[in-house]
């Protein structure tokens, strides 16, 4: 029985935008987790905190920035690898 | 794509109160959107018959030939995300409880960066058909295909039957027939659609749904901005006014009461991603690595831009549609369930054509989606399963027949357990299957990929592991355990399991890949493709 894939990439190749992969997944996970903390301590003390109704509460702005984070992360390393 | 945790009973709370309501604005939507309906059917078979005239062999059914530009695939993948489930469950959630909805969205968005940097690149650089394809390139390749298959095949059917099931109670719901006929209608033309047509038509498909479901997403938004003055502060404090909440919609509040549950949840999604069959595939349709990493960007834009406009949705309804005796009870639950939010605030903003357009928009995405699953289950049997129980590779004709007759066959189980299943809550199957996708598959890829002293014991016994703990871990907790079969008390505490599986999975591949290192050592050196792997 033959493999299904022929060509063989080279390791160095795979390891090279392996390494900055992996770091980029912890640069994503962490604010992440830093938003999801955020988001339950501020649910949780929420008469501490000033929200006034007719603005954006914390956790809203913590959500948007989480989820630009993720755009502009994306948007980076495609730019970045266009280059290799 | 993601019929959502946690709105469990999007489709199971809808009853037929939308189509039995007497209002005159509700009966003229049905008709415009049967006439929507009509178009988006016949649009859809008559690209299944454009691609079935190309699809002669199995590259071009099951990955359109590798030939889908980036920006395509950026917006098939983008569709695959828009499901009805995402686009009415959310809203839903934020109709019902605030900020929930969106910490979902958010979540499920940052998944998108980890399939990019972990999986996207070397998915298209060493596969062909199925994620198993890069596991086989440096392990045996028989029981690593017997698994991935497996695993597969119990991905998509889960899958599968959740979506059958929200598709028979939505339609039946928006067109005012019965759930039998509206399984069997959607089952046969899917079936139709995928069997003929292929990745291509269902790529097409995707994009055409992407573009209208943007387009009707954008549509409402600013209808809703434009009776705010385009002034968000205004919207959301008549919102805070109007929904019994108060202020607290503008925090999180179910995700808030047990940290350890969000947090498995949140690693389910952010690893899940990376695991699904159907997504997975998506990167075999483009030609090279940078189409697939590019194509990755435009998909997270435009999933972005979709939430944005599902958050403005949300409030939006809480702030037109609670208290309107014309869409909601004096207790608040809108007249057919929450999950019809957007279609109501579509017929609230826009009137009953805007109505009609989005209901056949949602009908469009179930028909999307689950062509693509059949597509990605049609795949993992032809190039996994019976090439590793066989033992020995297809011609070109045997595994574009077999991939055909895999569609069809998924298409008919599907519609049998869509019927079997009426009735039930049967959201609780995606749970299991992302957890499956995060515990089984997406630990096996990132091995596989990234540490070269993986073993074929290790992921055979790893991902085996995963698959099973996932399965009875999820079985064991609350919503099935307790709610379902209520049999009491739930032995395992979370829905999600993966924040324990994930790990182990990781662990358990390590460790038996250790053991057998030695063993499987010669059969490494003798592999050309493995050999620069072993020191």
């Amino acid at each position: 029985m033959h493999k299904a894939t022929e060509d063989v990439p080279s390791r160095v190749t795979a390891n090279r935008s392996g390494a900055l992969g992996l770091r980029l997944v912890l640069v994503m996970i962490v604010p992440y987790l830093a938003m999801m903390a955020f988001l339950i301590h501020s649910a949780r003390h929420a008469t501490e905190i000033a929200v006034v109704a007719s603005d954006f509460s914390p956790a809203m702005i913590a959500l948007a920035s989480c989820m630009a984070f993720s755009v502009v992360l994306t948007g980076l390393f495609v730019f970045v690898r266009h280059g290799d | 794509m993601l019929l959502l945790l946690a709105t469990a009973s999007t489709f199971g709370v809808c009853g037929p109160a939308y189509s039995a309501q007497s209002d005159s604005q509700i009966r003229q939507a049905e008709s415009s959107t049967i006439v929507f309906f009509v178009v988006f059917a016949v649009l859809t078979l008559l690209i299944s018959f454009w691609a079935a005239r190309r699809a002669t062999n199995s590259s071009e059914y099951l990955t359109a030939g590798s030939s889908i530009s980036s920006g395509q695939n950026g917006l098939a993948i983008a569709g695959d995300y828009m499901s009805a489930g995402a686009f009415l469950g959310l809203s839903g959630a934020i109709y019902a409880s605030g900020l929930d909805g969106m910490f979902l969205a958010a979540s499920y968005l940052a998944s998108w960066p980890i399939v990019l940097f972990l999986v996207a690149e070397p998915l298209r650089r060493l596969g062909k058909y199925s994620f198993a394809d890069v596991l086989a390139h440096k392990l045996r390749e028989r029981p690593i295909r017997i698994l991935a298959g497996a695993s597969t095949l119990v991905i998509v059917s889960f899958y599968l039957v959740a979506q059958m099931v929200g598709a028979g109670e939505l339609i039946s719901l928006l067109f005012g027939i019965g759930y039998v006929p509206s399984v069997i209608m959607v089952g046969l033309l899917m079936i139709v659609f995928s069997t003929l047509g292929g990745m291509r038509a269902a790529t097409w498909v995707q994009i055409i749904k992407a573009i209208l479901m943007i387009g009707g997403s954008v549509m409402i938004a600013a209808l809703v901005l434009a009776r705010f003055g385009f002034n968000v502060s205004d919207l959301l404090k008549t919102a805070a006014t109007n929904h019994p909440n108060g202020n607290k919609i503008m925090d999180i509040r179910g995700f808030a009461q047990d940290a350890v549950a969000t947090l498995s949840l949140g690693v389910g999604i952010l690893f899940g991603t990376a695991g699904l069959p159907h997504i997975l595939m998506r990167f075999f349709t483009v030609s090279d690595e940078r189409a697939a990493r590019v194509s990755v960007f435009y998909a997270t834009c435009l999933i972005g831009l979709f939430f944005a406009m599902l958050f403005v949705i949300g409030y939006g309804s809480i702030a037109i549609l609670r208290g309107d005796a014309t869409y909601a009870s004096a207790s608040g639950a809108l007249f057919g369930g929450n999950n019809l939010a957007p279609i109501h605030l579509a017929r609230a903003v826009g009137g009953s054509l805007l109505a009609g357009f989005i209901s056949a928009v949602a009908f469009a995405t179930i028909l999307a989606v689950v062509s693509g699953l059949l597509i990605a289950g049609a795949s993992s049997a032809a190039n996994d399963l019976v090439v590793g129980l066989s033992g020995r590779q297809l011609d070109e004709r045997m595994r574009l027949r077999i991939s055909r007759i895999a569609a069809m066959a998924l298409g008919v189980l599907g519609i049998l357990l869509g019927l079997a299943c009426e009735g039930q809550n049967v959201a609780y199957l995606l749970a299991l299957a992302t957890a499956i996708a995060a515990s089984a598959n997406f630990p096996l890829l990132l091995l596989a990929i990234y540490w070269d002293g993986l073993t074929t014991s290790g992921a055979v016994v790893g991902g085996t592991f995963g698959l099973i703990s996932s399965v009875v871990l999820t079985a064991m907790g609350p919503t099935i355990w307790s709610k379902v079969l209520g049999l009491g008390p739930a032995i395992f505490p979370y829905d999600s399991p993966a924040l324990f599986t994930v790990p182990l999975t990781l662990f358990v591949c390590w460790l038996v890949s250790i053991a057998t290192a030695e063993a499987e050592k010669d059969w490494r050196l003798t592999q050309p493709s493995v050999a620069q792997y072993v020191e």
